[in-house]
Order: structure tokens, then sequence, then C-alpha cells
């Protein structure tokens, strides 16, 4: 069985005044299984961050349903989905999305505090994953005072604090630099070949030439998708480049 | 052309940061009003008019100079909120090209237009609230005015003076904070990443310590009379430590939460304890401005209140009877003579003739003179002289005493009793004091105390001595015969006196009648003729309840008006800064608690976390100002015995009244605000 699977998921939006209906989602499908890498990717407005927000239940979906690990999650009630999202899930924002209040080591501990586990274990969690995203010397000191690659993965740690099922990022190199943006690839690489799966979304074609498998989504519907398999990363990065301009001139054509 | 431009910028700057601009103009529209409103009415005819308007007159004029003080301080906090809105306006005209000379221009007229407006506004509704003002302390001191409309130019050129003064001073400062602001930080303070507040042991701990030291000064106190300085002192250190203790003591103490790793990281505990270092850094400063201002209005509101409603309670404790007069002749061959009984017969007589009769007569001799006191010993001569002059020590203060005697057979005969006294024995009474001495020397003299006696008869001015009061009852006045008699400086030892007070069941007019015939006749008639030589060392006292009544309407009415006046603007005052706290605050945890809910809090737990922390900082000044109001009730009351308030229960009531209006007040205060700080937070936390 698939950890992930999404079923003819629709969404469809209702302009505040006049119910003016917009699709966002059409009919997507699709299934992650342990241990992939998927990129999404998509125009602005194909319904990339759509999806991501369904998949992370921040929001529903009109119509289909999300299965994770078994679980429907348009089936877990209003007041256990921030219990849900801390369980099993893990974020990385663009924005980083870090608490200026608390020191690094606290905004990493934040989720777990939320699930009320003991400080013991944190530490003793946080520790292997500090030194493999190379923050363990930051860890007293506030988000003011690291560089934006460094915020984003006291984030990536954040996110890995409860070993979730699955790793959602929305456009996780969007706001870095191109140094940044290698260090943080090859630490997605490397967390996971131990084992994470994780699930991309973003419109970087370099971002997503380090994923296992790329999704194309256009206009609501899953429009095509790649697999890296025996491909070097250079190689997949022109397939997906290919694809992409493919794409576009299709939508050029309408 | 290029002359308006900046003017014009102003302008819209106002216009455009209306939302915190706008209460700024009404704080010091409020400001200029109640000043002015002050000023003219410790100048207005009605001040003059009725009893007391003197002492009302003294007070205003004091009001108006904390008003001063209190403006100055409050604009300059607003004021700074207000420049740190308009930080990142200023930033992006310094990008666009603007120098630090333009930013200067932009703020030295937005500066001066507030100015304008301020005093204007407030220059026009003084004038024509004055009025109101005045018709409202006349009704309070029941007294009649004229509707006629006045304008104060004398207070209008004051008020533009000293407002005058303070508007200077704020855009000295202003300017000042757009000079030393570098041109990035101007751009990005809004969002900069805040740096955790530093810990600062030393100011929390010296903020502890000037509170506990306060607090010790306010409850060691027990003589009044010493009170009074003691108290500016114990204020002054309240304030300060009210400070130190918001801005510095709730950072140790969120630090000291958080080092303790098994309370921090609890789920209930760590959003709030780390946010509150936060807002404490942000708040501290104001929440203590609330404290101080809670305390403020809670001592002003229940103290004058107390006097105001109390006066009745006052009255009957300082005048004893409806009518009373007391003479004090120069020496004790007139008591031999009988002078005393001729003067009793003289009133009587007068007071038959005009037809009403006396009740609850009161009449007797005592000796009386002010004393120092150390144990059992009275101090005399040489060394009472010596301890006069260390009377500006505090100590020395506290030995004063105010004795007075009497004769068993007074005592007896008033009080309905049937006490006996050996030749060396005394009863003793003492008035805010304990005597618990087995034996007095007085003046080589020992008095063996026979007993401590539990009731005395109304003593009435006396009573309300400042300095305590002990009442010795010898079995005849006569042995004091030498101390009576005037030495070479005409004052002798003790005073004698002869006292008669009595009620009349008439109307206030009557009474004022009969005892203005009485003060008039009395030394007119034959028989005291030995009176009349004033010049040979008599003189007499004499009052009438119901024209002091009248008097102490005014004054304490007055006071009570202070109070409202006050309470009014330091209320008001309130209102702005939970108003701008607000502000502020809900837009910058906007973006906090959308990414705590990204990041799995539930909404509940936001709304719990929110509703802790806005409460706790609601809340921690009124709890603390309560906590000050208690500590400075013994004081408050020390003080307001100097005023002759008698009624303890009374004071204990209204202070707990008017904590609980207030708390009423702030609670609503704080529904309102948190309700909209809701709105602010979750109108982002939704989308």
């Amino acid at each position: 069985m698939s950890l992930l699977t999404v079923e003819h998921l629709k969404k469809v939006y209702v302009t505040r005044f006049g119910g003016n209906k917009v699709e966002a989602l059409k009919d997507v499908n699709f299934t992650v299984e342990q241990g992939e890498y998927v990129a999404i990717m998509g125009e602005s407005g194909s319904g990339k961050t759509t999806l991501l927000n369904i998949l992370a239940s921040l929001d529903k979906p009109t119509a289909g349903k999300v299965i994770l690990n078994g679980t429907d999650t348009s089936k877990i009630k209003e007041n256990d989905l921030a219990e849900f999202r801390r369980d099993h899930l893990g974020f990385v924002f663009q924005e980083f999305n870090l608490l200026d209040t608390f020191s690094l080591e606290d905004n990493i501990f934040l989720p777990m505090v939320l699930a009320r586990k003991n400080h013991q274990e944190m530490q003793e969690r946080l520790a292997p994953i500090a030194k493999k995203l190379g923050i363990a010397e930051l860890l007293k000191k506030y988000p003011y005072e690291i560089s934006g690659g460094q915020k984003q993965r006291v984030a990536v740690a954040r996110a890995l604090m409860n070993h979730p099922q699955i790793l959602l990022a929305d456009e996780p190199t969007g706001a870095l630099d191109s140094k940044s943006t290698d260090e943080l690839l090859g630490l997605f690489s490397d967390i996971n070949k131990d084992g994470q799966t994780i699930l991309m979304v973003t419109h970087s074609v370099k971002a997503a030439s380090h994923a296992g498998r790329v999704l194309f989504i256009k206009d609501g519907e899953v429009f095509h998708q790649l697999y890296r398999g025996e491909n070097t990363r250079e190689q997949f990065y022109q397939k997906i480049s290919d694809t992409l301009t493919l794409l576009q001139a299709g939508g050029e054509k309408r | 052309m290029r002359g308006a431009f900046f003017p014009k910028l102003a302008i819209s700057g106002i216009k455009k940061n209306g939302q915190v601009y706008y209460p700024y103009l009404l704080t010091c529209i409020v400001m200029v009003m109640m000043f002015y409103i002050m000023h003219s009415l410790s100048g207005s005819p009605l001040m003059k008019d009725f009893k007391g308007g003197g002492s009302v007159s003294t007070c205003l004029g004091l009001a108006k100079f904390v008003i001063a003080i209190f403006a100055f301080l409050f604009l300059l906090y607003t004021n700074s909120f207000l420049n740190r809105r308009r930080y990142k306006e200023f930033g992006l005209y310094h990008v666009l090209g603007m120098g630090k000379r333009g930013l200067r221009r932009i703020v030295f007229w937005e500066n001066l237009f507030s100015a304008v407006a301020g005093l204007g506004g407030g220059l026009l509704f003084g004038i024509l609230f004055s009025k109101l003002a005045e018709l409202l302390l006349a009704n309070i001191v029941k007294y009649q005015v004229d509707y006629s409309f006045r304008v104060d130019v004398k207070a209008i050129t004051f008020t533009v003076e000293m407002f005058g003064l303070i508007f200077v001073l704020l855009m000295i400062k202003s300017l000042i904070t757009v000079q030393m602001t570098k041109s990035l930080e101007l751009f990005q303070s809004e969002k900069l990443g805040e740096k955790p507040p530093k810990t600062n042991w030393v100011l929390a701990i010296l903020g502890l310590a000037l509170l506990v030291g306060a607090y010790v000064i306010a409850c060691s106190i027990k003589a009044p009379l010493t009170a009074l300085f003691a108290f500016f002192v114990a204020v002054a250190m309240v304030i300060v430590a009210t400070y130190f203790l918001f801005i510095a003591g709730s950072v140790v103490v969120c630090r000291i939460l958080k080092g303790n790793k098994k309370y921090y990281y609890q789920k209930n505990h760590f959003v709030s304890v780390s946010s509150m270092i936060f807002r404490m850094r942000r708040n501290g400063a104001g929440l203590a401005s609330i404290c101080i201002l809670c305390t403020m209005v809670l001592v002003m509101l229940s103290s004058s209140s107390c006097m105001y409603f109390g006066l009745k309670d006052t009255v009957a404790g300082r005048f004893c009877r409806d009518m009373e007069i007391s003479v004090h002749p120069p020496m004790l061959s007139d008591l031999e003579n009988g002078g005393n009984e001729k003067l009793f017969n003289a009133i009587d007589l007068i007071v038959e003739k005009e037809g009403v009769k006396p009740q609850n007569v009161l009449q007797y001799v005592y000796g009386s003179t002010t004393i120092m006191i150390k144990g059992n010993h009275v101090l005399d001569g040489r060394e009472f002289e010596e301890a006069l002059e260390g009377l500006g020590d505090v100590a020395q203060m506290d030995k004063l005493r105010y004795l007075v005697t009497i004769s068993l057979d007074d005592y007896n005969r008033i009080m309905g009793t049937e006490l006996t006294l050996g030749e060396e024995e005394a009863f003793i009474y003492a008035i805010n004091v304990k005597y618990q001495e087995s034996n007095l020397l007085l003046w080589g003299k020992e008095w063996k105390i026979k007993e401590n006696l539990k009731e005395m008869f109304p003593l009435g001015e006396m009573e309300a001595s400042v300095i305590p009061v002990i009442v010795l009852v010898v079995p005849d006045l006569s042995i004091f015969n030498p101390l009576f008699q005037p030495k070479e400086n005409g004052l002798s030892d003790l005073d004698l006196s002869w006292y008669y007070g009595c009620d009349l069941d008439e109307s206030k007019e009557k009474i004022m009648e009969v005892y203005n015939n009485l003060r008039h006749g009395l030394f007119q008639r034959e028989e005291l003729s030995f009176i009349k030589d004033v010049d040979g060392g008599y003189y007499y006292y004499s009052s009438c309840k119901v024209a002091e009544v009248d008097e102490m309407l005014g004054m304490y009415g007055g006071v009570f008006f202070i109070g409202i006046i006050l309470s009014i603007l330091f209320i008001s005052a309130m209102v702005l800064i939970i108003y701008y706290k607000q502000i502020s605050e809900g837009f910058e945890d906007q973006k906090r608690f959308e990414i705590m809910q990204k990041v799995g809090m539930t909404k509940k737990d936001i709304k719990q976390s929110i509703s802790s922390q806005v409460l706790t900082v609601f809340f921690a000044p009124l709890v603390l100002a309560g906590v000050h109001v208690a500590f400075a009730f013994p004081m408050i009351w020390r003080i307001l015995q100097l005023l002759y308030v008698r009624n303890l229960t009374l004071l204990i009531l209204i202070s707990i009244a008017a904590f609980l209006i207030f708390g009423i007040f702030y609670a609503a205060l704080y529904a309102l605000t948190a309700k909209t700080y809701y709105r602010i937070v979750s109108g982002a936390a939704t989308n």
C-alpha cells in the first residue's frame, strides 16, 4: 500500500462576492510510496499551493480524498487536525516561518512541546538532527542573528523532529541564495537517503532535479510525470526543463 | 511652492496615520483643556465666595502642576509610540532620496501642527467646559453661582506657555530620535527581528528593594505629622520601583521560569513564557504607567470621597457640640474666685434669653500643654527645650504628646461615675497612643496610674490633635496652681481653660443667631468684666458647628472635586495607553500566531495562549495597584486623620468600592481590547 494516495481531488473556490467559481484543482490523482522524494511542479496558478494546503490538511477538498498511511484526512475532525499535522506531517516553508520570540532550539522544539513530549526526549531527538543539519552550534541563537540558509535548516530540523511520515516542503529554496539552495537540496537528498519521504512543491527546475520523481500540474490536473530512474542529475534537469517548455508551449497554443 | 512641500507632507502623514495620530491629538487636547480648566477655576470668583475656597484654590493650583508633569510624561510616551509607527514611512522617504534634513523638517512640521491643534483645541474646549466644571464644583460644595461666561486671559497665557514648553521638548525629542537612527534602520524598523531583551538583574533587584523599602516606610510611620513627608518619599520610591519591576523584573521572572526546563517545556507555558519576555519589553513602561495611574486613581477616589462623605462624622468628632466656647484665664486666682462659675452662669443666661433650650451641656475646667515624653518621664525645662531644638529629627517628633488634665470631680460629674483617687493617684486616658507605664513623672511629681480609663467625654478639638493626646485625671486641679501661673515671658507651663459646649435643637439660622449673640454679648456682661481685659492675658476660642460645616464642606468638596477631575484625566490616559498597546501588539502578533498554527497549534491553543497573556498583561498592573493601595492604606489613613477624618470603616468600604468599580471598568476595557485583539490576530490566522 502506498504511503500517500490522492484520489480525484477537486477544489473549487467561490469568490466572496458574486459567487464566481474558480476551479483550482480539477481531478488530481497520484500516489507516493514510502521513502520517495517527489517534486510537484507547475506554473503560478496551476494549483500547486492549493494541493499542498490540502495535503497538509490546512484546507479541505471540495471532492476526492487524501489517504495518508491508511487515514482519510478529510474524515479527521476539525479539532484533531492540528494534532494530526503535528504527529504525521513535517513542514518546510518558503518564508521559514520561524518565531522571532523563540531561540532556534525552542523553535525546533515547538511542535514537540505542543505534542506534550518531555524535555529530555526532545534533547535526545534534536542532537542527531542538529548535527546532520549543521546547526548544532547555532541552537541558542535567535532567528534575527542567522542567515536565510541557516534559518531554513532550522525549519527543516523542526519539521523532522516528530519523525513525520511525510515532509511537505513549499518552495523551500524560494527565499535562498544559490549557495544556500545547493546546501539545502543536498540536505534534502541526504535525509531522503535515510528513508524520509519528501513531497516538495517548487518551480525551480534545479530543486526538482534532486527529486526521484517530478509531477507536473497544469490547470488543476496532473499533466505529466517524470522518473529520474538511472539519469544523472544533469540529464534529469534537462528532461524536466524540456517538459516544462512543452508544458508552457502547449499553454500558449491554446 | 517648495516652502509648502514639507508642511504638506507632514499633514498627509498625520492624516494617513490617523489611527495612531488622532488619539494622540485628542490626548493633547484633553491635557491642555484640563490644565486650562484647573488654572481658570483656581482664579475663579467662586473661590473667593465660598468658605474654604482659598484652600481649594491652592489645591487646584497644585493639581494643575501635577497635570502638567503628567501631561509631559504621558505625551512623551504616546509621542515615542507615534515615532515608532512613522519609521517605515520616514525610511521610505529616506530611501527615495530625502536627507535627514528633510526628515527633520517633516518632524518639525508634524510636531508644530499637533502642538497648534492640541493647544487650539484644548483651549477651545477648556473655555467651553470650564463653566461646566465650575458648576459641578459649586454643586458639590452646595454653593450658588451665576451662569455668566468667563474667558480667563491669564489662564490662556499660562497654558500656552506651559504647553508650549512641553511641545518644544517633545519636538526636540522627536528630532533627536530621527537624527540618531540610521537610514536602513528607519526603513526596516517595523519588521526588524527583535532581539530578546537583556536580563537586567540590577534593575530588577533594585526595583524590588525600593518597593519593599517603600512598603516598610508606609507601614512603619506612626506619627501622622511625619507621615506627610514620608508619604512623598514612599510615593516616589513606589513609582520608580513599579517601573523597574515591570521593565526589568518581569523579564527576570520570565527568565527564571524559562530556566526551569520542566516548567518551561510544557504546552501551556512554552508559548506564553517566551512571548511574555518580548511583550514585557514592549509594554513594561506602559504597564508600569497603567499601574501607577490605577494606584493614583484608587487612592484619590477613595480618600477624597471618604473625606467628602465622611464629613458628618468628621465634624461630629471635631466639634462635639453645636456651640462651643473656651476661655483661657491667665491666673488660677480667677478659678479660686469662681470665675468659671460666673462664665458658665452668664452663658446660661444669654442662651435662656434667646428663648432656646441648651442640650447636652458640657462644662469643665482643664489644663493643657504640649509635652515630650520618654517612657514614663515627661521632659521638663531645659530637657524639653533641648529636645525641641532637635524637632527636625523624626524620632523626637514621635515623643510629642498633648497633655490634658482634668479634675476627678468634673470627670465623675460628666460621666456619671463615682470613681475615687488617692492623693498621688491619677487616671489616664490616651488617644491615638498607648500608655502602659504604671506611673508618670510629671514636673518633679510622681503620679501613680490607678487605671487606664476606657471612656472619656468628648474633648472636641483636642481629640483632633495631630499629636497623640494623654488625658490625666487628677484628684484636684489646684495641685497645678504654680504651673498655671505665667512666667516672665508671659507663658505658663500649663494653660488653664474653661470650657462650655451645648447642642441646640434649632434651625441652622437660629443656631447661628444664638451663637453670634452669645459671642458678642457674653463679654459685655457686668459679671464677666474681669474677662474683658483681653490684654490681661485672657483669650477665648469659640466655634459654631454649622458655620464650620460650611467651611469644611467647601474644602472637602473642593478636594473631592479635584479627585474626580484628576481621576477622569488619569482614566482617559489609561484608556489611551491600552488602545495603543492593543493596536501595536495585535499587528505584531498576527504573523506569529499564523506560524504557530502552521506548525500544529490548534485555534483553541492559540485562544488560550492569547487570553492567558493578555490577561496577565492586563491585570498585573491592577493587581500590583491593589497591593500598592493596601500597603499605602495605613499611611493614607494617618494622613486623613490629619484632616480630621475619623471613620476607618468608611475608608475601608470606600476603598474596596473604588477598587471594585475600577475593576469592573477595567474588566470591560479588557473585554473590549481582547476582542479587538482577537479580531486582528485571527484575521491573519484564518486567511
